[in-house]
């Protein structure tokens, strides 16, 4: 019995220790002190009409920069790169993960294992790495760059995520539809994508908010003058911690959750 | 109406089919295959197959796990090509064809339906893929759901079956297309044992009705004893014996067979000058020929009470016995022939465990397999 309590206990603990830090950085979001954003000091969405442009009773010497322009363009950045990067990847992943999973040909676990390493390298190894390979090549550092950085190693998540499905989708469906007269591109198009669909999707999503969130990489291959919203952040911060950074994270995470929620909702429509 | 007013060509023995005009739905000519194994050696799965099919046969390829009938199955249905050897289809070869191009569907073993789909949609599927017009797929699916008992279910979802309708929605969906050869691996072997039964006649009544050929895979010999018109039992890639259930039951042409097709008791028996010799002294005649033979006897074969004219005798102890309702089946230690089996009609007297007893067999008519007993 009192095992229990302790487990409870410690199982509460332990999701105020994960939950606590992010939970905070959501109210100090609304904090209205422009001083110590650890003292509560009433409800505020200064914070959030700064970020948007509105007119704010705040002083200037309380926000980080005078225009948010410079925080729009590298939103806008991300999003271009997060959405070409994902889409790439989710294209290249799963043509992969098929390869592997369907055809019989030599070597074909060795690639397997060979796909998992991009997503256990370390981040900087890769990203020095990709700055020298492209250096070496002759390319200059740009969006293009960091859409094919990232992708080097978003691949490799579509990839584990589209063949954890395909290991569930059984072969023997797509040898009902041969056997029923399909081609093997009707097959692929009427049975094995709807079946590896939530797989496929859930990948898409995986890449689209790694890519939105990734720093270390990106801040390798990124060059000047292509600032995406991590990078904006980490030389924001480098000026302080200012109480707006507590309203773009938050938003940051709400557009996170927001794409998780939508992931599951259709994973779960199609399982029905 | 029995099978042998409607299709008489079915119960014909093979090679008596030249009579009829039409092609053989399905003809296989030394089909060979061997595959590789892991372990770098090779698994020769069929080793030199021949069968062809009267028309509208039932034919159940019975034989147990890797002895090939799934192997062969599949190089019918297209899925697995032949090292070498022939496979025709209504009289066209289609040896070198992909699977999606063969005029034959199968009814997979774990069902392998759409679950995407409705059972509208799986069952319509050969016909959305051949391009067929709504309206007419519409008719047919009906028709077709209409076939199997599950009529007006064409908006459920698949989740929504049962294992028994899933089983008939996939075999509506093979159906759909008319094809001219009905594939079937091993489809009762997910059901519970009332369902499995009810399945066997519906399928069995359902291929008369359609008069086309049914292939059925499975490694339940009572299957293929209630369903076939022929069975041929297979092992190690060769066909042992093809025949009817009741030709490959009572005349086995080698110990496999008698082995595998139901209970028996093989004693070893010495041929000489037309009179064949039980180890225990034991004779009876017989026309085989001489040298040594093996002597099959069916449990139910034997009887307590002494038939009329000369009989075979066999005296030992009872050692187990179970009651099965209509029958006793009584294993019975015997000096001179180890354990046998026998199986008594119930109604007489009870036999009791560790009493003696002597059970006897008509010494006529008697089946001698051709091989010398294990």
């Amino acid at each position: 019995m009192i095992l229990r309590r302790l487990l409870s206990l410690y199982g509460l603990l332990f999701f105020v220790f994960v939950y606590a830090p992010i939970l905070l950085v959501v109210i100090y979001s609304f904090n209205a002190n422009t001083l110590n954003m650890m003292i509560w000091d009433g409800f505020t969405l200064d914070w959030y009409r700064q970020l948007f442009g509105m007119e704010t009773s705040l002083t200037q010497s309380a926000t980080f920069v005078d225009s948010t322009d410079q925080l729009w363009g590298a939103v806008r950045t991300s999003l271009i790169v997060a959405l070409s990067t994902s889409v790439f990847s989710t294209v290249c992943g799963t043509a992969l993960a098929l390869a592997v999973a369907r055809y019989r040909f030599r070597l074909a676990r060795f690639y397997r294992t060979l796909m998992m390493v991009p997503m256990i390298m370390p981040d900087i190894v890769l990203g020095i790495a990709l700055l020298i390979f492209f250096i070496t090549i002759g390319m200059n550092l740009s969006m293009l760059t960091i859409i094919i950085g990232q992708s080097t190693f978003l691949i490799s998540y579509v990839f584990v995520t589209v063949s954890a499905r395909l290991a569930e989708v059984d072969t023997s469906v797509e040898e009902a539809s041969a056997d029923l007269g399909a081609t093997p591109a009707q097959t692929f198009r009427k049975v094995t994508l709807p079946g590896i669909a939530p797989g496929i999707l859930g990948g898409w999503l995986l890449a689209f908010i790694i890519s939105m969130d990734d720093l270390v990489i990106t801040y390798f291959i990124a060059g000047t003058g292509n600032t995406t919203l991590p990078i904006h952040i980490w030389g924001l911060l480098r000026r302080g911690i200012k109480p707006e950074i507590n309203a773009i994270a938050t938003l940051m995470l709400l557009f996170t959750l927001v794409i998780a929620a939508a992931g599951l909702y259709f994973r779960s429509r199609r399982q029905k | 109406m029995t099978p042998f007013d409607t299709y008489p060509a079915g119960l014909l023995p093979a090679g008596s089919q030249d009579r009829t005009p039409m092609p053989s739905p399905l003809e296989i000519i030394d089909a060979r295959k061997s595959f590789r194994t892991p372990e770098g050696g090779t698994m020769t799965a069929l080793d030199g197959i021949s069968l062809k099919l009267a028309s509208a046969e039932f034919v159940t390829l019975l034989g147990p796990s890797g002895c090939g009938k799934t192997t062969l199955l599949r190089t019918i249905s297209g899925f697995e090509t032949l090292d070498a050897g022939e496979v025709l289809i209504d009289g066209s070869a289609v040896t070198q064809m992909p699977a999606h191009r063969r005029p034959v569907n199968t009814v997979f073993q774990r069902y392998a339906l759409f679950g995407h789909m409705s059972v509208a949609r799986n069952v319509g599927y050969a016909l959305e893929i051949a391009g067929r017009d709504k309206r007419e797929i519409r008719t047919r699916v009906g028709e077709m759901l209409e076939l199997v008992g599950l009529a007006g279910m064409e908006k459920r979802s698949i989740q929504q079956l049962s294992g028994g309708q899933q089983q008939r929605v996939a075999l509506a969906r093979a159906l759909a297309a008319k094809p001219k050869l009905l594939l079937l691996d091993e489809p009762l072997s997910a059901l519970d044992k009332n369902l499995r039964q009810k399945m066997q006649q519906e399928l069995k009544a359902l291929q008369r009705e359609l008069g086309i050929g049914f292939i059925f895979v499975t490694h339940d010999q009572e299957e293929a004893l209630t369903m076939s018109d022929r069975i041929a039992v297979l092992a190690h890639g060769q066909i042992q014996q093809i025949g009817a259930p009741t030709e490959l039951y009572q005349t086995p042409a080698n110990l496999f067979t008698a082995d595998f097709l139901g209970e028996s008791n093989l004693l070893p028996v010495t041929v000489t000058s037309g009179r064949g010799c039980l180890p225990d002294g034991q004779s009876f005649a017989t026309p085989h020929a001489p040298g040594e033979a093996t002597l099959l006897l069916r449990p139910e074969a034997l009887s307590v009470t002494p038939p009329d004219g000369h009989a075979l005798s066999f005296t030992g102890t009872i050692r187990e016995t179970y009651y099965t309702g209509t029958d006793h089946q009584i294993a019975l230690e015997t000096p001179a022939h180890g354990t046998m089996h026998a199986l008594l009609r119930s109604g007489g007297a009870l036999p009791c465990l560790g009493s003696e007893i002597t059970l006897y067999a008509p010494a006529q008519g008697l089946h001698l397999i051709d091989e010398a007993a294990p």
